[in-house]
């Protein structure tokens, strides 16, 4: 088992923000990778994909109801319920890890989106000693996309 | 021409509903949406549709076996994929399960429209 590299991290980077530009035709401001040890930034809303096969953890996006508000109007969607920013979450973190197989390959096995309301706590408890956290400034909001994925083969 | 969608995601649904309503196309018509694979099988048989948007990351049936599925019904059925799966082997295994386009998430309103417009000038 290894950890993820730079390199690696910098894919999830790559599709965070392509997300943003594409979605909302305006770039997002995009983090350095930092390593965290159990203090993750958690928010509102957190959409999470686990991974399998050649790779083990998970990914988590996770972001504040405003900003998904923000994301729903700009993508004209008028029904702002807590069922569709649950669902916009979990779309995001599918989209994220989809995109990345281009380069990790068929052989990342993703799940379907789980969605979590409210502080994931659990997620504190199932983590790696090291996850890579990325900060993801988009307006005036902040979210975070923490990857939590080793290499098995 | 007549189109079903289906996407386990309210949100991609809707967002597909309404770019086809925008772009005002005569030619394409919804005629439904569907949210799971085992959904879009019986809306298919009763609506029969001429082209499908089809997710494929969906929870007891994937859009791979949906896409099987729809094509053993109708051959002819326009199908689709709209995926962020952005490997190349995910793409093949679509196409040759009898899916007829593929389209990458996040997609814009344009990328959308001249998808499904490639797939029925096809």
């Amino acid at each position: 088992m290894s950890d993820l590299s730079e390199k690696d991290i910098e894919i999830f980077i790559e599709a965070i923000g392509g997300y943003f530009k594409q979605i909302t035709q305006e770039a997002a401001s995009i983090g350095v990778a930092y390593l965290a040890k159990n203090a993750f930034p958690l928010n509102d809303f957190t959409g999470m994909i686990r991974v399998s096969a050649d790779y083990d953890g998970a990914l988590y996006f996770s972001a504040p109801s405003a900003m998904l508000r923000h994301l729903l109007t700009v993508m004209k969607e008028t029904n702002q319920s807590e069922e569709n920013l649950l669902d916009a979450v979990g779309e995001i973190a599918n989209t994220i890890s989809g995109n990345a197989r281009k380069y990790f390959g068929e052989n990342m096995v993703i799940s379907i989106p789980e969605k979590i309301a409210g502080l994931a706590s659990m997620l504190n408890e199932q983590s790696r000693r090291h996850a890579y956290v990325i900060i993801i400034k988009w307006k005036h909001y902040s979210a975070s996309l923490i990857v939590d994925i080793s290499r098995l083969r | 021409m007549k189109l079903m969608i289906v996407d386990d995601s309210n949100i991609i649904r809707n967002r597909i509903s309404r770019i086809m309503a925008d772009a005002k196309l005569p030619e394409i018509e919804i005629i439904g949406t569907a949210s799971s694979g085992t959904e879009a099988h019986a809306l298919f048989q009763t609506a029969h549709p001429d082209i499908v948007t089809m997710d494929l990351t969906m929870p007891e049936m994937d859009g791979v076996e949906c896409t099987t599925l729809l094509t053993n019904l109708d051959p002819d059925v326009k199908i689709l994929i709209i995926s962020a799966l952005s490997d190349k082997a995910t793409a093949i295994q679509a196409l040759k399960n009898g899916a007829a386009g593929f389209l990458y998430k996040p997609f814009t309103d344009d990328e959308l429209v001249n998808a499904l417009l490639e797939l029925i000038e096809e």
